[in-house]
């Protein structure tokens, strides 16, 4: 302590002086101030130079040289506050501001500043020649005072700094970057007036700073060949000026803040402004070229102009920009960017993506939709993404999305599994591995499990071309099989097969009540990292196997084939080779041999008809009048019922002739069959009939039944329901359903009979409403067929599996009886452990979710919370 | 034309067609096309006593284990017997018996029905 003050305050010194030396102090001191505030406020008088220097050395003599120093630096910055900071800050009192008012400011300002330094340099000078006679280091001595003198500026602007300043400064460069992009954009010259103040600016640049800045860096000019390049370096120029000025001031880092937030807020609205909500095409690349275009160029030149030094090795080796792929085309007229500039890049490349990357992630699922025309846009995502890495955003993001969206009761299932089948194809260009589309597409596979038309959707989805996919525009009439063929063929082939334990591993993960990782970390998932995404794997992921996806498209099949009119049957047999591919040929087996069925009923049909005897037309013509009835008329599918499925057998009574023609057919069949012999379906099939009226024919394809009815009238115009039933050998219940097929086409009238249960029909005379039918009148050309209004041929496979399930209908209700209430995964993992024979439980989670909820429905059970229990 | 004549009467009087509503006419001489065409399903069988083989055990309706399309291409055989069975079913049979064949069924001694 003591020390210390007495190092401070050296009161020893005092005692030596003499008089004489006491004089010599005040009067050189008196001298020396003298000089200084002449110098100061002289407007530029330097004249006083010598006087100065020569009281300081002698002062130096006395030992006074710090007194001297400091007596200078506050004179100095006294000086700086008045007619410096005062001045400048009056410049922005006004609530708005030109820029020329910013740049006469700063000129001010500078001006003052420089004329300062060279005050400064004065005393330096001096102290230097005096400590030149010393071994004092005398850089040393203009460093440290150049460095006191830059803190004081430095403080007494940010003491009377006033608060809207920051703002100021972006308001200058936000309207300096718009400048220079309008520029870039190429559409207006720069302005004429504006040429003039760079004319007269450049002239004093050069004066104004020789002193300080070696003259080669200030040569920007030059790395812009191109003449706009000529015209923003101009602007750039002045924007460079200004940072010089302002980090001169000590506002180094509010002007790098400025104008980083100005380049900021100026990219990012570009980035709005191109990515627009136009889904087709790439904006990464007009992004790109904007970034190099203005931000870019204007901090290149920046800091070239701030002396930015240029580092040759640290830009062509460590960082690497995905952006720059050819850096040397990458700069116009930069040979080299400087590290500064290419950390720069690098941030404002992040930057870009980020904000790019959440505007694609918000509109994800439009996008989606709209793909694959959208995929520009998920090209650019992914790019985004590969940057950024932020995955996980886009997983949470879209998931909400789709429990908001898609979800829903109102959407139909269809529609669920076309953006389902989209999400795939759109994800898998950004997530080859398919990590997160695993996790994007549980909710809504586990969302179409709940929903009982969703097998039939995928079925028909897949195999049936008509409008399997809307968004595909000139694509229509491929089947989803037939677009993933031609995408695998185009790619290596994978095994189908291929580790592919659906079933196994759905009763697991809901056994365990498996939740999947939102992201990357899950072991299951990481296994299918070399893998590419299986889209037919993921779809039938949905069902949970394979088999019942089959079962379903046999099921389908086999209606489709028994409504046949003709045996056309390339489109089936195409998509069976492409079942069979992705399937498996066993798997397909049954489905292979319906098909054959068909082509061997085609070769025997013909066969049969070229081959039997034509019965004489008294035979068989004669109960239809006048009408010829030969066996041309019939055609046949012969199937092998062992390979279909159930077939839907009711009984009818089939006209007379029709009856004699098909047991003759049969009788051709056994002939050359032998020992073979056909069993008629006659509920099945079609019928191709004309109507005919006075003035009109009118043409239909019907089912055998309607044909059967509508053939009953043309001998007798009235029919009760009990006569007519009877006729055609249909319970009469069905009789009432079918016929409204007629009643509906306008041919037939029903009226109530005395007997409520015995309704009357008759064939419609005279005029008909105009109502619904107006669309078909006349058409005589057209082919009215049949809507079969839910009749189907085939039993459902969900009555199929009802059948099968009876057997353990008792032993569940027996179970709920015993446990109260079972989850869905308990009641099956209950039975797969205690029906292990007669028959095995053999039903995925599913068939017994699809069964749980038939006996639901029909009020045996209740579902609550997910948990069944007994109706009460 | 047709769609012009929305207020046509479309329906004559039944007793105006000398008591024919309806008429199912059949190759008229100016148009081939048939105005009635019959288009129906039958599933065949073979005519035999049993459903299934007794070899294999599976369905005669089906296909014996080697083959993969039933009826022409894996036809049944009556042995003299008349018991039934898949014609590769008992080819094989014979074949693997080292004397005379015997019918699997009835053991009696197997010999192709004429
Ligand atoms: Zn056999
Ligand atoms: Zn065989
Ligand atoms: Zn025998």
């Amino acid at each position: 302590m003591a020390d210390s003050i007495y190092s401070i305050c050296n009161l020893g010194i005092l005692d030596t002086l003499s008089e004489n030396s006491i004089h010599e102090i005040v009067e050189s001191y008196e001298g020396f101030c003298a000089a200084n505030e002449t110098l100061l406020n002289g407007a530029g008088d330097l004249s006083v130079g010598p006087q100065l220097v020569s009281n300081a050395h002698s002062l130096c003599k006395h030992g006074l040289e710090s007194l001297l120093r400091d007596h200078f630096l506050g004179a100095l910055e006294k000086t700086f506050e008045k007619n410096g900071a005062l001045k400048f800050w009056r410049h922005f009192e006004d609530v708005s501001i030109g820029e020329e008012v910013f740049y006469n400011a700063l000129e001010e300002i500078s001006l003052e500043k420089q004329y300062q330094e060279k005050c400064l340099l004065m005393l330096v000078h001096a102290l230097q020649t005096y400590n030149q006679r010393g071994s004092h280091d005398s850089d040393a001595i203009s460093v440290e005072l150049f460095a006191k003198y830059q803190l004081s500026v430095s403080s007494v602007l940010m003491a009377t700094l006033p608060r809207k300043f920051p703002e100021i400064l972006n308001w200058y460069f936000k309207g300096r970057l718009e400048e220079l992009s309008t520029i870039m954009a190429g559409d207006r010259p720069p302005r004429d007036d504006e040429d003039e103040d760079d004319d007269r600016d450049d002239m004093e640049l050069d004066e104004k700073w020789k002193v300080s800045y070696r003259s080669g860096q200030m040569e920007i000019d030059e790395c812009y060949p191109q003449g706009r390049f000529f015209d923003n370096s101009k602007l750039v120029n002045n924007i460079g000026r200004v940072v010089h000025d302002l980090r001169s001031l000590g506002f180094t880092s509010m002007t790098e803040d400025a104008y980083a937030s100005a380049i900021f807020l100026f990219l990012k609205a570009k980035v709005h402004d191109l990515a627009g909500d136009d889904y087709r095409i790439s904006v990464l690349e007009s992004i790109k070229g904007w970034i190099q275009a203005v931000p870019l160029q204007f901090l290149h030149a920046l800091l070239a102009y701030l002396g930015d030094s240029i580092s040759y090795e640290s830009a062509s080796s460590g960082l690497k920009s995905p952006l720059a792929k050819c850096p040397a085309s990458f700069y116009p007229g930069i040979d080299t960017p400087s590290e500064g500039l290419v950390r720069w890049q690098l941030r404002l490349e992040y930057f870009a993506y980020e904000t790019l990357q959440d505007l694609r992630i918000a509109k994800l699922f439009e996008i989606i939709v709209d793909y694959p025309d959208s995929s520009p846009a998920i090209e650019d995502l992914k790019q985004c993404l590969e940057y950024t890495g932020q995955h996980s955003k886009l997983v949470e993001s879209f998931i909400s999305a789709l429990q908001y969206r898609l979800l829903t009761a109102g959407a139909s299932t269809n529609d669920i599994l076309h953006q389902y089948v989209s999400t795939i194809k759109a994800l898998r260009t950004i997530d080859p591995a398919g990590v997160f589309l695993e996790a994007v597409g549980e909710p809504i596979r586990d969302y179409l499990r709940g929903r009982k038309d969703t097998i039939k959707c995928i079925v028909t989805m897949l195999t049936d071309g008509t409008g399997a996919n809307p968004n595909v525009s000139g694509n229509t009439g491929d089947s989803l099989l037939e677009e993933l063929n031609r995408d695998e063929e185009s790619q290596e082939n994978i095994a189908p097969e291929d580790d592919f334990h659906t079933d196994d591993k759905q009763a697991w993960i809901n056994a365990s009540r498996w939740e999947p990782d939102p992201v990357e970390a899950d072991p299951l998932k990481g296994s299918r990292n070399r893998r590419k995404v299986d889209i037919l794997g993921m779809i039938v992921g949905i069902i949970g196997s394979q088999d019942q996806l089959v079962n379903e498209y046999r099921v389908m099949l086999a209606e489709k084939l028994l409504n046949k009119s003709d045996y056309d049957i390339d489109s089936e047999i195409r998509t069976l080779e492409l079942l069979k591919i992705h399937f498996g040929e066993n798997s397909m087996q049954k489905c292979e041999i319906m098909l054959n069925d068909l082509i061997g009923s085609k070769r025997t049909n013909t066969n049969i008809k070229a081959t039997i005897a034509q019965p004489s037309h008294t035979d068989a013509g004669s109960e239809l009048g006048d009408n010829r009835v030969s066996m041309d008329i019939i055609d046949a599918t012969i199937i092998s019922s062992n390979f279909w499925p159930p077939i839907q057998e009711e009984s009818l009574i089939v006209p007379g002739p029709i009856d004699q023609l098909l047991s003759d057919y049969a009788k051709r069949f056994n002939e050359i069959k032998t020992p073979r012999k056909l069993l008629w379906k006659k509920n099945l099939g079609t019928v191709k009939l004309e109507l005919q009226f006075e003035d009109r024919e009118m043409q239909f394809m019907v089912a055998p039944v309607h044909a059967a009815i509508i053939m009953q009238f043309q001998d007798q115009k009235s029919w009760t329901s009990k006569d007519l039933a009877a006729a055609i050998g249909v319970p009469i219940d069905i009789l009432n359903r079918r016929i409204n097929f007629w009643i509906s086409k306008g041919i037939l009238s029903e009226s109530l009979g005395e007997d409520t249960d015995n309704h009357m029909f008759t064939l419609m005379e005279g005029m008909i409403d105009t109502g619904k039918n107006t669309a078909n009148d006349g058409n005589c050309e057209d082919l009215i067929v049949g809507d079969e209004e839910g009749e189907s041929s085939v039993a459902s496979v969900e009555d199929q599996l009802r059948k099968e399930m009876t057997v353990y209908e008792k032993f569940i209700l027996g179970m709920l009886t015993n446990f109260g209430s079972m989850a869905l995964d308990r009641i099956h993992n209950t039975l797969k452990m205690f029906c292990i024979a007669d028959p095995t439980y053999d039903k995925t989670l599913q068939q017994l979710q699809s069964f749980l909820s038939g006996l639901v429905s029909e009020e045996k059970l209740e579902l609550r919370d997910g948990m069944y229990f007994l109706k009460k | 034309m047709a769609p012009n004549r929305a207020y046509c009467p479309i329906f004559v009087h039944c007793s105006e067609l000398q008591g024919f509503g309806l008429g199912f006419a059949v190759a008229r001489e100016e148009d081939e096309s048939q105005d009635l065409a019959w288009h129906s399903v039958a599933s065949w069988t073979w005519d035999a006593q049993d459903e299934t083989c007794g070899i294999c055990r599976m369905a005669f309706d089906g296909c014996c284990p080697d083959c993969k399309l039933p009826g022409d291409d894996c036809p049944l055989i009556w042995g003299s017997c008349n018991h039934a069975f898949h014609l590769h079913c008992i080819l094989k049979w014979v074949n693997s018996q080292t004397s005379q064949a015997h019918c699997p069924m009835c053991r009696r001694e197997w010999q192709f029905k004429g």
